[in-house]
């Protein structure tokens, strides 16, 4: 069934985030086992799941592993930073095609362009954000 | 030089063919877009606009088809169809059946060969089409992956909040669509404002913009030379802008929009080492300023592309084009 299929896909997504949460918070390399403990403190999960989305995990590059004695211990390959700092990227980015796939409220601009959208928001009236009022009564 | 006159003058028939759905493709793949992009009225009425550029492209598509079918068809074969269509008004629509269905019985291997060639421009549209919607959609899934890692839902918000101090808003369309806001617009905007930018960007989503947005970016990969298709890749993004803003001002301030608009700008200057949009953001910030003044008149230009699209194609495939082969 499709949407079954869907739902399934949908919470093994949500699943993924919460491992990547717990592992970037502990910033240290934790064993599957850790992992399940700490979200059965929420909510039942079985230890076979997370073991199956940490491997998915592993082989997309966003996790790491050693085996430590009988268990793999998994680290996050790169930190929380970083991969916001690469999604902010994609949004600020120059290329129509992003412009495009993604749409931004407003394309990156130069500082000489964005003194003259100030020049016609002051023409109009308007204070930029942010700013003290110029007069203020005494 | 008998030979050489025969040939010269069965390439002129072949060409009086040719001629009218080339002269269409011309002034609606060259001149009417010049016309449109300098005419003032566009950007008042975003909807209309980007409805006459979709005309344009058809009409161009259309009456590029005919053309290259034109230069496959036997000029002999080439008038049997307003013939078969002539029998058919002549009879008042008794013997139409009778004559289409003798007029289709044995296509040469050259009307073959027309019929296939008219399939490509618009295959070509379709492919390219498809192409971009797959390659966005391929972006999307891999940007809304990480962004489900890092980002957290704010129910109040109604949109995913990513953590990082540049301000940025956007929305990730498609078929689980989400507004994304950084914390850093959280932050530099007012409730209003952010409010007035997320209206904004469901918009886009509401209207399904990334469809189009795709057309028009696979229009414009098709051609580099028709200023129709350059035309076309720069316009509509500016005019789905225009679009999403008129449909945010329902339910925002003028002032808020303006403001949010600004502040999100000047919030990447620092971080735009290649900045490429000033003046588009400026046309959505004087438009959004300007008050509405006087109800737009559906120009002249407006009309002529309606006529255009609507006449010029039907009159062209009547009079001299599309033929019957083997009657």
């Amino acid at each position: 069934m499709t949407g079954g299929g869907g739902e399934q896909v949908r919470r093994l997504g949500g699943l993924e985030a919460e491992i990547m949460d717990r592992l970037w918070n502990w910033g240290r390399p934790a064993t599957v086992r850790e992992v399940v403990d700490d979200i059965n403190r929420i909510r039942p999960v079985a230890y076979t799941t997370v073991m199956t989305v940490a491997d998915i995990l592993y082989r997309k590059g966003m996790l790491r592993r050693e085996k430590t004695g009988r268990a793999w211990l998994y680290e996050a390959l790169r930190s929380r930073e970083e991969y916001t700092a690469s999604l902010m990227q994609q949004v600020l980015g120059s290329t129509e095609d992003r412009q495009a796939a993604l749409q931004r409220f407003v394309e990156r601009m130069s500082p000489e362009d964005v003194s003259v959208l100030e020049a016609a928001l002051r023409a109009a009236g308007h204070r930029p954000a942010g700013e003290v009022p110029p007069e203020k009564p005494s | 030089m008998s030979e050489l006159l025969y040939r010269s003058g069965e390439f002129a028939l072949r060409f009086h063919h040719v001629l009218p759905p080339l002269m269409l493709a011309v002034a609606a793949g060259v001149i009417l877009p010049r016309f449109l992009v300098r005419s003032s009225w566009t950007h008042r009425t975003p909807r209309l606009t980007l409805g006459l550029w979709g005309l344009l492209v058809l009409v161009v598509t259309a009456s590029l088809s005919l053309a290259v079918m034109q230069l496959f068809f036997p000029v002999a074969e080439s008038h049997q169809l307003s013939e078969a269509a002539q029998g058919c008004f002549l009879t008042s629509g008794r013997r139409c059946v009778d004559v289409m269905l003798n007029d289709l019985e044995r296509p040469s291997a050259r009307a073959w060969a027309g019929f296939a060639a008219a399939v490509c421009p618009p295959l070509a549209l379709a492919l390219a089409f498809a192409r971009q919607v797959f390659d966005f959609r391929r972006r999307r899934a891999r940007h809304a992956e990480v962004l489900g890692m890092v980002g957290h839902w704010r129910s109040e918000l109604g949109a995913t909040v990513l953590p990082h101090t540049t301000p940025a808003v956007y929305c990730l369309p498609g078929r689980a669509p989400q507004v994304v806001v950084s914390e850093g617009a959280v932050h530099a905007l007012t409730g209003e404002q952010l409010a007035a930018a997320l209206e904004h960007e469901r918009a886009h989503i509401a209207g399904r913009h990334h469809l189009l947005a795709a057309a028009a970016s696979a229009v414009g990969a098709l051609s580099r030379r028709l200023p129709l298709a350059r035309l076309v890749r720069d316009e509509v993004p500016l005019l789905l802008e225009m679009v999403a803003d008129d449909r945010a001002l329902r339910r925002c301030s003028r002032r808020a929009l303006a403001v949010a608009l600004y502040a999100v700008a000047a919030g990447q200057a620092p971080h735009a080492a290649l900045a490429a949009g000033g003046p588009s953001a400026l046309l959505r910030m004087r438009r959004i300023l300007q008050p509405p003044t006087e109800r737009p008149t559906v120009p002249g230009v407006a009309l002529l592309v309606l006529t255009l699209a609507v006449g010029l194609p039907g009159l062209a495939a009547v009079c001299c084009s599309v033929p019957a082969p083997g009657m």
